[in-house]
């Protein structure tokens, strides 16, 4: 089974290739360098990077994965939640090409797409790994942590959550993405903080502590 | 054989063209999820004219001026679908669909769409040397600004609501006329007509440049400079901040 799947809720579009559900034949990011001016992401923008970036990135994944689209047996792509006008380029995108192919379209949910993550590995030199990483045991206790979400989740089966708690303001990303902007630090404010953060003191401040 | 999509406004509309007939239409009031009737709609086609997907083998897609969102979800389709197939692709502007059944008319002839705040999408259309043109470039405007630049008899086509015709009628008097209801719409039949003929004369230009017509807005407003038109509605789906 092999799955070209196509990702564009938000500020990276994203295009991969897997097969079995866990081997990576191919996986184009193009991140958008156009939001580092505003300090955040303006969806319009988000979504006409999208348009302008996808099809030829679909043609990329295919080719650095060898693989014609008749030898795909079916399209994925995010369906939400995200930025409505960036979803939908992706998602519409992805249902012409499966109508186009004759193939099923699978219409994934975001967070679900972080926590298949877990399952994926990379091939080693162009092959599959002599003894791949073993799978995730279920059920399991998932933490979904990134831009727009923070959530705690219970993974009872394969594609059968139940949420346990989440955030009720802000995402962890959203919230190194703002005290980022307010230190005048850029954007995205993730990995800029995480480097000056090394170069910190621990001991500055004194904070307090779970028992 | 041609498949023609358009969701530039509220009115989508889907239609299959021979290169001589329009096999088969549809034309419909989106409820604000064009991305899930524009698939049922193609599939709805297709299946009453009995065509495969893989008869046809050229793609157009109406690029607006319009809804930035609603064009995109056709133009993606449309690349998705002239991905899958290997059919060409082509965009055709949604207002020059809107003039272009008027063209036998002769006269000038203006499409309106809704740009929002107030505004109108729109341009001029009208005969020159025995042929159809575009005389203005597309803009967006108010009503009171568009009629500034209008001396002549104007027909008006689009979608122009009971309020705004009352406008128009008071701007320009006489000289405002209006196509009946029917023949105002916006019909994938007519775009698909256009892009059959452009595909004829000129060669599929690169997928990814056919993207919607991002008419900037006029200099008259203090946002002018930005490099885009403001960012719509859904702006705060992140908590992230607008550009303001
Ligand atoms: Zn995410």
């Amino acid at each position: 089974m092999r799955i070209l799947a196509i990702e564009t809720s938000c500020d990276e579009t994203g295009v991969a290739i897997v097969e079995d559900g866990r081997r990576i034949r191919s996986n184009i990011v193009a991140s958008q360098l156009v939001h580092q001016d505003t300090g955040g992401i303006v969806p319009e923008v988000a979504a006409r990077e999208h348009l302008r970036a996808l099809d030829a990135l679909t043609e990329k994944a295919l080719r650095d994965a060898g693989r014609q689209l008749s030898e795909i047996d079916a399209i994925a792509a995010t369906v939400g939640p995200g930025l409505i006008g960036c979803l939908l380029v992706g998602a519409n995108y992805a249902r012409g090409l499966a109508l186009a192919a004759g193939l099923p379209f699978v219409g994934v949910n975001h967070l679900e797409g972080h926590v298949y993550a877990n399952w994926l590995y990379e091939l080693e030199g162009g092959e599959p790994p002599s003894n791949p990483p073993p799978e995730p045991e279920l059920p399991a206790i998932v933490l979904v942590v990134s831009g727009a979400h923070s959530d705690l989740v219970l993974m009872e089966a394969h594609r059968r959550f139940r949420p346990l708690g989440r955030t009720i303001d802000d995402a962890a990303g959203e919230a190194f993405d703002k005290v980022a902007r307010l230190l005048h630090l850029g954007f995205p404010g993730g990995p800029i903080i995480e480097r000056i953060a090394k170069e910190g003191d621990p001991n500055a401040f004194p904070l307090p502590r779970a028992a | 054989m041609l498949l023609a999509l358009d969701t530039s406004t509220d009115w989508a509309s889907v239609a299959l063209f021979d290169g001589r007939d329009v096999l088969g239409e549809e034309t419909w009031r989106a409820q604000r999820r064009q991305g899930d009737e524009l698939f049922p709609a193609i599939e709805r086609i297709l299946l009453s004219t009995r065509t495969a997907l893989s008869a046809v083998t050229r793609v157009a897609v109406a690029t607006g001026p319009g809804s930035f969102t609603g064009l995109r979800v056709a133009i993606a389709a449309g690349q998705g679908i002239a991905r899958g197939s290997g059919s060409d692709l082509v965009g055709i502007s949604t207002l020059d669909v809107l003039a272009y059944p008027h063209a036998p008319s002769k006269m000038r002839t203006c499409p309106l769409l809704p740009a929002g705040r107030d505004q109108y999408y729109a341009a001029f259309y009208q005969e020159r040397n025995r042929k159809w043109m575009r005389r203005s470039p597309f803009m967006v405007a108010t009503l009171a600004e568009i009629c500034r630049q209008i001396g002549t008899h104007t027909l008006f086509v689009g979608e122009i609501d009971a309020d705004a015709e009352l406008m128009l009628r008071d701007l320009l008097g006489p000289k405002a006329l209006f196509a009946s209801p029917a023949s105002r719409m916006r019909r994938a039949g007519y775009l698909a007509e256009l892009g059959w003929k452009e595909l004829e004369s000129s060669p599929q230009v690169k997928m990814s440049e056919i993207e919607p017509l991002y008419v900037r807005q006029p200099s008259i407003r203090v946002s002018f400079d930005q490099p885009f038109a403001p960012p719509p509605a859904d702006a705060r789906a992140l908590g992230l901040p607008k550009r303001d």
